[in-house]
């Protein structure tokens, strides 16, 4: 593995959900990379593919066509909890537990130490100033604050690529701003990159690259930095 | 249109969920028709029975003066059909068979019509020779040493003996009551029936007797036997109304010339008392299994209650009022109701079928349909109950923030902080402290009176003890969870490892729902543990019953005045398939003027021989009595009433009056009050007393042995008996225990609880799999959200198995050890509440192992198919699930 080497790559991927007159294809082979410390906007209408591109990339699915691999993050096996953290769309924390046992669940489920475990999660609170929620139920949260406590989760296990699902899809503009700017703060001082599925242009637009996803299939823009134009489309 | 909508989306969107609420009410009304059908075909199997034993329906015995063809004539007026019978006392009889000539005392002289046998088939049983003609009863042959083709003479007061030959050896089965003092009170009957018995037909009796009727019209009787219409009434209460009521109307009827000796109405009396026993047996029994299946429907029901809430919120949003809410679940508890209902009554007909020969819910169409009503009035009511009901108060509380919880801090319920658990539990002790003082007497039938109870407040013992004991097991569960995270960590740990302080937490805070689905599985295991406790005391007893009126598997008993002893046992041994024999003297003692059975045993043996109970004895086991009557020949064990009447303390003497063997004399014979005897092999059910058999035989000059008990070893009794009678021929009863086990009577033992039995143990599985397995699994379901989210953070199949079987494991392993002890202090309860049905009342609980070893691995099986199936369902398509949800 070099330096050189994409997060992940996606080669010819396609998704079906069901099967014969019923099945429904959520996304036709199409093929990109991502970088170390990118940024990345994938957007879209609701329906489009966005989440399934995003689940495929995070390895909690499997592409019917085609390969996606991690080729300097390692074996599906081993990508969650690890290199890759999720922000699922909706409510994502589990209801029994309180704020600061939710985001140390990722990582008492990768073998950390519970009580390092408790430790790394207030840190990772205190960053979002929520430590003075830790004991507090999901229930008794605002929307807001969910999303945020979710997002201190993903960051808590330290990833290389942390993936948002319409991090800001139940929230109103102005906490959907705030969030956004927490985990674009968040991935660079981690220095790991980021994708973000989002169907609002403004949020798109804070982002360095966007990529657009329209009845499954994906067009990749081209690079600024790098000034060539590269298509993903099948 | 939009309930349609509703229902036929709640039918495909939760399709699992919506078929296990209906199955939970089809399992209600499955047990309560199924129960209504073994209550109404045992009552009707009672009646029957009942009917079947009576030989003789009525005996109307003329009074002095009346006009015996007027008592004929009014009797066939009422009664199918109707023979007069001739009675007449011979002061003794005498044979001379080869050199030796042999008398009796007095005896009875019976005229019979030639068609007697062929209108009261039961009465009369051919031993030899002629079944019709001139005919002796068997003890009479045997005093007499006589056979078929004989001749007897027959003394007539006032006149000379007349000479009769014989052509028959018969036996009396039912001797009592053919024998019986019409009229007379229970307490004036005579002690037993005469000992020599001799009948005539008709036109022989009339030719040797009709002088001693005009010259003593004292020494004989007449009486016309009756058969009635056995068209009866199912119920045996409505039919001993009837019978009783006809009875009291023939005797208004005769005005006075004749008395009706009522033997169907005196068999019906005993059936009625046992006919609301089976009633009582139902209600507990069976009322437990089906509110235990309505609990387990409120819980599938309620495991969908946050789906519900949010559905219900999504209306809302679209415009729904609360009355539309309410309107859509009673629409969707009709369907579940009416889904419930239909296959539960064919599931009921189904079990009918199969455990009680029938498909009908009650022995009339009428009473059939009032049971399927019934049962399918509950389920619809449960039904309502756990899906209406729910939505309604939801509806009304209902906030789109509030549909949003699912777990919420746990809050002591209010019944908790005033200890209503044990408040219930108080209340059940007491209840059944106070039934105890009565002596558990739950059906009173006094004789002679139409009118008979039953104390239904007795029920509330074990009800207050079934509900108080759930709700217990809920407290206990709860502060177990919520005593602090290191407890609940140390019980998620053998399962979730280093997860266990997480999966703790989450157990703490589901605590209420743990707590919950922890009760449903012991109050499943307590219904479960004490039927089958219950079902199982009570064949034992049933089985003891048998023993304790035959004497042992089969039971030779030799007339009156035989002079077999001991030694006999040894040819007897030797026939095929005996396994041990044991002789049993049989004198009869005067205790002052009162004359009371005397059994002689053989202190070394008779414990094993006869599997003598403790709870015969009083003042000591079994065992011990038995030996301290070895080591202390002339000891006595005695009657409580005798204690009572005759104030005996222990060491008292006792000074008895028996029969001498040579002489034939009474001898005072004195004994030692040493303890109480209540029951014993072949005694009577009052008065009767214990000695040493080689004590009396030394007193009394005589080894003869009354019966000899049999023990066959597990070869078949009957066919033993058979060979038996073939070596004793006429000279001795052989009866064995597989006919006595059908001729105990109508006694509620007689009915065969096999088929409920069945039944209930049935549906007790059924319903163990349900509160284990399928509650976990509704439970589990219902956080597929929450497995979704662990699932994408990354937890491994072996992390998802540390929150469910930490959580299963609780909830069963909870559940089964609060079942077992309530299912045990419940069983105690019931068997004591429940004497009246224990004939005799059982020394301690049989405990079926192998069923409740069943109950216990169908229970894990279920949670264990559950628990696999929940952490497969989540770590097959988490995406599917996040999708979804």
């Amino acid at each position: 593995m070099t330096n050189a080497e994409p997060l992940v790559r996606c080669e010819q991927v396609a998704r079906t959900y069901g099967s014969g007159r019923s099945a429904v294809v959520a996304l036709h082979g199409l093929s990109c990379e991502i970088g170390a410390g990118e940024q990345i906007a994938i957007m879209g209408p609701s329906g489009s593919g966005k989440s399934t591109l995003l689940h495929l990339i995070a390895g909690l699915d499997t592409p019917t066509a085609g390969t996606v691999s991690w080729p300097a993050l390692g074996e599906r096996a081993t990508l969650r909890p690890g290199p890759i953290a999720l922000v699922l769309q909706g409510p994502s924390l589990l209801p029994p537990l309180d704020v600061t046992e939710n985001v140390a669940l990722p990582l008492v489920l990768g073998g950390v130490d519970p009580s390092e475990a408790t430790e790394r999660a207030r840190d990772a609170l205190d960053r979002f100033d929520l430590l003075g929620v830790g004991d507090k139920l999901p229930e008794e949260l605002s929307g807001g604050q969910a999303q945020r406590v979710a997002i201190a989760r993903a960051l808590a296990q330290r990833p290389q690529l942390l993936l948002a699902d319409e991090p800001t899809g139940q929230l109103d503009h102005t906490t959907g701003a705030v969030v956004i700017d927490v985990l674009l703060e968040a991935a660079a001082a981690l220095g790991a990159a980021l994708v973000i599925s989002t169907h609002d242009p403004d949020i798109g637009e804070r982002l360095v690259r966007r990529w657009t996803v329209s009845d499954g299939r994906l067009t990749v823009p081209a690079d600024p930095d790098a000034a060539e134009a590269e298509s993903c489309s099948a | 249109m939009l309930g349609l909508t509703w229902v036929r989306g709640a039918i495909t969107r939760r399709f699992g969920r919506f078929l296990a609420t209906a199955g939970g009410v089809a399992i209600a009304v499955a047990l309560l028709a199924s129960i209504g059908t073994f209550l109404a075909g045992s009552k009707a199997t009672m009646t029957r029975r009942a009917v079947q034993n009576v030989s003789v329906d009525w005996q109307v015995e003329a009074q002095p003066g009346a006009d015996p063809a007027k008592v004929l004539a009014g009797v066939s007026s009422r009664t199918t059909s109707a023979l007069p019978v001739e009675f007449a006392k011979t002061p003794g009889l005498q044979a001379t068979t080869g050199a030796s000539t042999q008398s009796t005392g007095p005896g009875v002289v019976v005229g019979l019509p030639v068609s007697y046998s062929r209108t009261f088939p039961g009465v009369i049983r051919n031993l030899v020779g002629a079944p019709l003609g001139v005919l002796i009863a068997q003890q009479t042959a045997a005093n007499l040493h006589v056979a078929p083709g004989d001749t007897v003479m027959i003394g007539r007061a006032g006149l000379a003996p007349t000479r009769v030959r014989i052509d028959g050896v018969v036996d009396v089965p039912q001797a009592d009551s053919f024998f019986q003092k019409v009229g007379a009170p229970i307490g004036a009957q005579a002690h037993a029936p005469p000992d020599n018995v001799v009948f005539l037909p008709a036109a022989t009796w009339h030719a040797r007797f009709d002088r001693l009727a005009a010259s003593r019209p004292d020494q004989v009787t007449m009486q016309v036997h009756a058969r009635l219409s056995h068209a009866l009434p199912g119920d045996p209460a409505a039919a001993y109304t009837r019978v009783t009521g006809s009875a009291r109307s023939l005797e208004v009827l005769l005005a006075g010339a004749g008395l009706v000796g009522d033997n169907l109405g005196s068999t019906l009396a005993a059936a009625r008392s046992d006919g609301l026993y089976a009633q009582v047996v139902f209600l507990f029994l069976g009322v437990p299994g089906a509110v235990l299946a309505g609990l387990l429907t409120a819980a599938v029901a309620a495991s969908g209650a946050d789906r519900r809430r949010r559905e219900q919120a999504l209306l809302r949003t679209r415009g729904a009022t609360t009355t539309t809410l309410v309107r859509l679940s009673l629409l969707e508890a009709a369907v579940v109701g009416a889904i419930g209902a239909l296959v539960g009554l064919g599931a009921a007909a189904l079990v009918g079928t199969w455990a009680f020969g029938t498909a009908s819910f009650g022995a009339t169409t009428g009473a059939a349909i009032v049971w399927a009503v019934s049962a399918a009035a509950v389920g619809f009511g449960i039904a309502g109950l756990a899906v209406a009901v729910p939505a309604w108060r939801d509806a009304r509380a209902l906030t789109v923030v509030g549909a949003r919880r699912v777990v919420g801090r746990a809050r002591a319920p209010r019944w908790l902080r005033f200890g209503l658990d044990l408040l219930l539990l108080a209340g059940s002790a007491l209840v059944f402290r106070l039934t105890s003082r009565n002596g558990y007497q739950l059906v009173l039938a006094p004789e002679g009176t139409p009118a008979i109870s039953v104390s239904y407040w007795a029920l509330a013992g074990p009800a207050l003890l079934w509900s108080g004991a759930g709700l217990l097991a809920w407290r206990v569960a709860y502060l177990v969870l919520g005593s602090g995270r290191s407890f609940a960590r140390r019980l998620a740990r053998p399962f979730s490892g280093r997860l266990a302080s997480t999966v703790g937490a989450t157990m703490r805070r589901q605590r209420r729902l743990l707590a919950g689905a922890l009760v449903l599985v012991a109050l499943t295991t307590a219904f479960a543990a004490s039927t089958a406790v219950f079902n199982s005391t009570y064949r034992a007893q049933a089985e003891i019953d048998a023993r304790l009126t035959n004497g042992n598997d089969v039971t030779v008993t030799e007339p009156p005045g035989s002079n077999v002893g001991p030694a006999a046992s040894a040819k007897l041994a030797a026939v095929a398939g005996v396994k041990s024999v044991e002789p049993l003297q049989h004198r009869y003692a005067y205790v002052g003027a009162d004359l009371q059975d005397m059994f002689g045993v053989r202190t070394s043996t008779i414990v094993g021989a006869t599997k003598l109970q403790d709870a015969y004895f009083k003042g000591g086991t079994a065992r011990a009595l038995m030996a301290r009557l070895g080591r202390e020949p002339n000891g006595v064990l005695v009657s409580a009433e005798t204690v009572k009447d005759f104030q005996l303390q222990p060491g008292d003497t006792l000074r008895l009056r028996l029969q001498n063997g040579r002489t034939k004399q009474l001898t005072e014979v004195p004994f030692r009050y040493i303890g109480v005897a209540t029951e014993f092999p072949t005694a009577p059910r009052d008065s009767f007393m214990l000695a040493n058999a080689s004590y009396i035989a030394q007193k009394t000059g005589s080894d003869a042995v009354g019966a000899f008990l049999i023990d066959t070893g597990g070869s078949s009794p009957a066919a033993v008996a058979a060979n038996i009678r073939r070596q004793v021929g006429t000279t001795a009863s052989v009866t064995d225990i597989s006919k006595t086990r059908k001729l105990i009577g109508t006694s509620l033992t007689a009915v065969d609880l096999s088929g409920l039995t069945r039944v209930e143990l049935g549906f007790a599985l059924a319903l163990a799999a349900a509160a284990t397995g399928l509650v976990l699994a509704l439970g589990f379901a219902e956080r597929r959200r929450t497995f979704a989210i662990a699932t994408a953070l990354g937890a491994k199949p072996r992390q998802l198995g540390g929150f469910v079987w930490s959580e299963a494991a609780f909830v069963t392993a909870g559940g089964l050890a609060a079942g077992a002890l309530t299912g045990w202090v419940l069983a105690e309860m019931l068997v004591k509440v429940l004497t009246g049905v224990f004939d005799p009342p059982p020394a301690a609980l049989s405990v079926p192992w192998g069923y409740l070893a069943v109950v216990a691995g169908v229970a894990i099986a279920a949670v264990l198919v559950a628990g696999m199936m929940t952490i497969r369902r989540a770590q097959r398509a988490p995406v599917t699930v996040l999708r979804d949800l």
